[in-house]
């Protein structure tokens, strides 16, 4: 069998976990391809490498229904970072961060940092739903202006969809306060059992986005990234001082010894 | 959405194996090599000898020869079979018992003596494909047994079996792969990873068994495949990670495996084939009563129940260029870049280089210009694949021809844009912008030529603003098939700096030349002939110079003359001889003028000849104005400031020569003064100023122009001279002019007071004239002597007090005092002293004033007395 190939081989990951709906997939989009599109429910999982200056950072999308629940901690096992989404027209949603994400966190490094994000802003504030994405080319613009596509193509979901059906402009009721993300990042820091004050704080690690018109997302992505660039070049020292020697080539050979088709 | 990756070709037909039975079923497959061994569920192994053969079609099918079959003996299914080809062993599983059997004779291998051959109670097993352990002669098994939550790791020889390690597993196993030290177990409710070296286990997912057949299968090294939840494809390291996206299969999945860069699987009716590299799906082929995927040493076999068939992948290149058929140009070369490990790395370049320009010419078909640059660029294109796609751009010489087989479907740019115009030029621009940016990097090498050439073609066709900045620059455009081109395009000054960049710079003046007289229409430039003008004084070609300045001059003689005045000076050969050009110049009189004008004025040529010349011209210009009937005063006053500017201010012209010039001529008086007055007849001079033009500011000018350079005393004398003439004039001369000589005497001493010398001028004046007349002369007269009387007697009163500062600075320097009282005696008679005068003797004696007077008087020299002046 041919030896698999790796890509670029990452130096840290980042992970993106939160209920279905709340525009995980669509955060990274806009990131990643400047455009909000229309996407469908995410099927296990995705992942995005993005080159950030000399690093490179994976970005894992995670399938938020509760079908691809179980793989939520392999994908997390080793995350630097890790994006905890909810939906702030949503009560339901940040509540299921608490109650189902949570606790597949505990497979991530010991310093990985959490961030609270709270989706779907242009829903409810008028900021961000006139905020203009500088890097969008234009026909991006009146793509926008469609309607918001619900990613609800598949009539197997075990929940209704998290936020009804909305026209673009019409202010929606906010459910989730910024000060409920607050004292959800608290809950969290309690969860992992660290100390509030040696810890990043919450206003820094929670955000309010919009991936439909591009409000801070690229905040959220890049503060990130600055605050996991500690855990990269630790990655990186860790492996030029390991003392082993790295035998794939001749471990790759010695493969087939034992099947040799000498007969 | 669909690629072309794989063939399903049939192997083993139905009737081959079990001929006219009906209940018999496949039940698994082993393949090493060109061996296929097969287990039935009657118990039976049959023997294959698999060929492949490849049609002259280069379609490839099997052959397949039937060497043996043989019955186990047990009644049961055959559950599994694994071949140790270094053991000459096939692990058989049949009946909850792994026993061995030779590969050759298909006979069961006794127990040795030492050990057992069999384990019983056996549900499913694995082999490690990547064992720690370096034996060649023992292969490692994973078993899982059907009673106890463990997983045995066995070692396999010959004749034997043994029993190395034994792992406690939280539930019961149902799967089991092996890779190192790592097991991948598939457990009741979860998959997990179980390092049987230190018993360190990694939970990796959940996942229900009673569901669904769990899928764990090794794909290489420390990585496996897993069936998840929903249909997915799962992939996860030995260290619990996943580190690639799952590929999304159907539910009911039942085998998979990975056939690089695609993950193959199994469902009940269809082989699905998703890419690693981009997760889609790839290809789907039906498939019915699928039973058994497997692959073995990168071959990948199926089976139902009653047939074996193989999956053959499709070369790499074919599946690249099919993708690239149906313009799917990023999956391409992700596929292509997904296989770069698989392929040896020249060969991969190579590839790669093809696949890249290949994207780039179906995105510069759909006028993804961005893109397609970025795929040039990074595959290296020979930029010529590109110029040649537009017709004639590449020079006739060019010895290129597209690259075969071709990168691109078009046979050129018209077949290309389909007759829209729009299209052409948008390709048109795009090839300019793409060859500006390559053609000083190394893209260009080689092929230069071609690359500037086109790109002249381009601009020239196109009016493009840099056509002349390509050419101002160096470059390499080919003249023989630019020209046409350019004249073509009537780019006739482009043309000539085409020649004049190959150095034919009589071409290049012959046709702008041709320009500028009418005959040949290019207004790129509105000023050519002046552009031909500085061409030619700064064209180092002598020949040529002499050969177009006579075009040039007759065209505007003022203009012209620049190709010799403004010639930078140089001190080769490309040096103008000013003589030369003077004679040249005979006929244009209007240039020569300049001509000189350039050498005498602004250049300061210190020469009689160029001089004289000048000023035989300026004098000649004169004559001819004065003798024109109606006179241009305008004109003929400026002439003669000329003509008196440069006579008054050369000093190298011949000066009796231009004199006999103008002996004749009465009205140019000035003229013959200043010419008296360069030969010091300056009362010629002033006779002339004063008596014949009776301009007396003009006879003041000369005398201040005529002693400029010379002293005080000379200036005076010219003074006195020029007053003397108007009062001689005043005795001689009668009427009103007596009395204008005399105003003029009397504003010249009023006026230039200062020069003369007052006594003599009294002397000179008649009695008769008032004081009130003289009176601003004679004040100032007055006024300097005093002046001067004053300013001496300051002048001696300083140098008295600088005297005495002296005598005091001296005396402090000796700091002694001198002692002079009435007691003491004068040294030199001895008497004492009566008054406080006293002379010094050097060592400070005091001796009396006419002492020292007398010694000084009688001594021979008088060398004491400068030294003994000291007074106290």
């Amino acid at each position: 069998m041919p030896e698999v190939s790796k890509m670029k081989k990452p130096d840290v990951k980042v992970v993106l976990l939160g209920d279905m709906n709340v525009g995980k997939t669509s955060l990274l989009h806009r990131y990643t391809e400047r455009k909000f599109k229309d996407t469908i429910s995410t099927v296990g999982g995705a992942f995005f490498l993005k080159q950030w200056g000399p690093y490179n950072i994976s970005i894992w999308d995670t399938a938020g229904r509760e079908q691809f629940h179980g793989l939520g901690s392999m994908y997390c096992r080793g995350a630097a970072a890790v994006i905890l989404t909810y939906d702030v027209t949503n009560w339901q949603s940040l509540a299921e961060l608490e109650e189902r994400f949570l606790s597949l966190t505990d497979t991530a490094n010991h310093d990985c940092i959490y961030a609270v994000v709270g989706n779907k802003a242009d829903l409810t504030d008028p900021n961000a739903q006139l905020y203009q994405d500088s890097n969008v080319a234009p026909e991006d613009q009146t793509e926008c202006e469609e309607e918001r596509p619900e990613p609800q193509v598949l009539s197997a979901c075990p929940t209704p969809p998290a936020s009804p059906a909305s026209l673009s402009g019409s202010v929606l009721h906010k459910q989730v306060a910024p000060e409920d993300a607050v004292a959800f990042y608290g809950r969290i820091l309690r969860y992992k059992g660290l100390d509030e004050k040696s810890s990043l704080p919450a206003e820094k690690m929670c955000f309010e986005t919009s991936a439909k018109t591009g409000y801070n997302v690229d905040t959220l992505f890049e503060a990130l990234f600055d605050l996991v660039l500690p855990s990269i070049l630790r990655k990186r020292n860790e492996n030029q001082e390991s003392p082993t020697v790295d035998l794939e080539e001749c471990r790759g050979a010695s493969n087939k010894r034992a099947r040799s088709s000498c007969c | 959405m669909s690629v072309k990756a794989f063939e399903l070709v049939p192997a083993v037909e139905r009737d081959l194996l079990m001929g006219d039975k009906a209940r018999i079923n496949i039940e698994c497959i082993e393949c090493c090599g060109k061996h296929l061994y097969m287990g039935t569920n009657d118990c039976f192994i049959h023997h294959f000898l698999l060929d492949e053969v490849t049609s002259s079609k280069g379609k490839l099918s099997y052959s397949v020869q039937k060497l043996l079959h043989k019955y186990l003996g047990l009644k049961k299914p055959v559950a599994e079979l694994r071949a140790a080809s270094a053991l000459e062993r096939l692990i058989v599983l049949c009946d909850g018992i792994v026993f061995l059997v030779d590969m050759v004779t298909l006979e069961t291998v006794p127990s040795a003596a030492g050990g057992g051959a069999k384990i019983r109670g056996v549900t499913a097993f694995c082999i490690n494909e990547n064992p720690v352990n370096g034996d060649p002669f023992c292969v490692e098994m994973g078993v899982l047994s059907s009673k106890r939550r463990t997983v045995q790791i066995y070692m396999v020889y010959e004749d034997r079996v043994q029993l190395v390690k034994e792992v406690t597993t939280p539930e019961q196993p149902c799967a089991v792969s092996l890779d190192g030290y790592f097991l991948c177990l598939a457990l009741a409710t979860q998959y997990m990873i179980l390092n049987y070296n230190t018993g360190a286990s990694q939970d990796l997912f959940p996942y229900n068994s009673e569901e669904r057949r769990p899928i764990v299968k090794r794909i290489g090294r420390e990585e496996f495949l897993l069936a998840g939840p929903g249909g997915l494809g799962m992939f996860a390291n030995a260290e619990g990670v996943s580190q690639r996206a799952p590929v999304n299969w159907s539910e009911s999945v039942i085998g998979a495996a990975v056939c690089f860069p695609y993950v193959v699987a199994l469902d009940e009716s269809f082989i699905t084939i998703h890419s690693m590299l981009d997760q889609q799906l790839k290809q789907t082929l039906s498939f019915r009563d699928g039973h058994i995927l497997q692959d073995f040493e990168g071959k990948v076999i199926l089976a139902s129940t009653k047939a074996v068939y193989v999956l053959v992948p499709l070369p790499l290149e074919r599946q690249i260029q099919d993708l690239l058929a149906s313009h799917r140009v990023e999956e391409a070369l992700i596929l292509t870049e997904g296989a770069q490990r698989n392929i040896p790395k020249d060969k991969f370049q190579i590839l790669h280089k093809r696949i890249l320009q290949q994207a780039g010419f179906i995105q510069f078909g759909q006028l993804q210009f961005q893109e397609a640059k970025e795929h040039f660029r990074k595959g290296q294109l020979d930029v010529r694949e590109l110029i040649s796609l537009y017709p004639l751009l590449l020079p006739a010489s060019s010895s290129f021809t597209r690259c075969h087989p071709p990168l691109h479907e078009f046979a050129d740019l018209n077949h290309l844009a389909q007759g829209d115009q729009e299209k052409v030029l948008r390709c048109k621009k795009f090839l300019i912008s793409y060859l500006g940016e390559v053609r000083s990097t190394e893209v260009a090498n080689g092929c230069r030529e071609d690359v500037d050439t086109a790109l002249l073609k381009l601009y020239a066709e196109q009016d493009h603003d840099s056509l002349l900045d390509l050419l101002a620059s160096d470059n390499a455009c080919l003249l023989a098939d630019s020209v046409p081109w350019l004249e073509k395009y009537q780019k006739y000054f482009a043309l000539g700096l085409l020649y004049h960049y190959n150095g034919q710079d009589s071409a290049a003046l012959q046709l702008w030349i041709r320009v500028v007289d009418g005959e040949l229409q290019d207004s790129t430039r509105s000023d050519l002939y002046e552009y031909i003008v500085d061409f030619l004084y700064s064209c180092s070609n002598l020949d040529l110079v002499w050969k177009y300045a006579d075009w040039a001059l007759q065209k505007n003689p003022t203009i012209g003359v620049h190709i010799f005045t403004k010639r930078p000076a140089s001190k080769d050969q490309s040096q103008l001889n000013p003589d030369d050009v003077i004679t040249y110049l005979g006929k244009h009189s209007q240039a020569l003028l300049l001509y000189l004008e350039h050498l005498v004025l602004e250049r300061r040529t210190q020469k009689e000849k160029f001089h004289t010349h000048l000023a035989v011209l300026y004098l000649e210009r004169v004559l001819s104005l004065m003798s024109k009937k109606p006179t241009d005063e305008e004109q003929l006053t400026r002439a003669r400031e000329r003509l008196q500017a440069l006579l008054r201010e050369s000093n190298l012209y011949r000066v009796q020569f231009l004199l006999g010039k103008m002996e004749n001529c009465e009205e140019l008086l000035l003229e013959r003064a200043t010419l008296h007055g360069k030969l010091e007849e300056h009362d010629k001079a002033l006779h002339i100023l004063v008596h014949k033009l009776r301009d007396f500011p003009s006879a003041e000018a000369f005398c201040t122009w005529a002693s400029c350079s010379q002293d005080s005393a000379y200036r005076q004398q010219l003074f006195h001279l020029l007053l003397g003439v108007y009062l001689d004039g005043n005795q001689t001369a009668t009427g009103g002019g007596a009395g204008d000589l005399e105003m003029a005497a009397v504003d010249l001493l009023n006026r230039h007071g200062e020069v003369f010398d007052a006594v003599r001028v009294l002397r000179m004046l008649p009695e008769g004239w008032s004081l009130q007349l003289l009176r601003p002369f004679l004040g100032r007269a007055i006024r300097a002597s005093m002046h001067a009387c004053r300013t001496s007697q300051i002048a001696l009163g300083l140098s008295h007090s600088e005297n005495l500062q002296l005598l005091h600075d001296r005396l402090k320097e000796r700091k002694k005092p001198i002692f002079v009282s009435e007691k003491k005696g004068c040294h030199l008679c001895h008497n004492t002293f009566s008054e406080p005068d006293v002379v010094s003797l050097p060592g400070g004696v005091p001796v009396h004033t006419h002492c020292v007077a007398q010694r000084v008087r009688d001594s021979p020299t008088k060398r004491q007395l400068t030294n003994s002046s000291n007074h106290t």
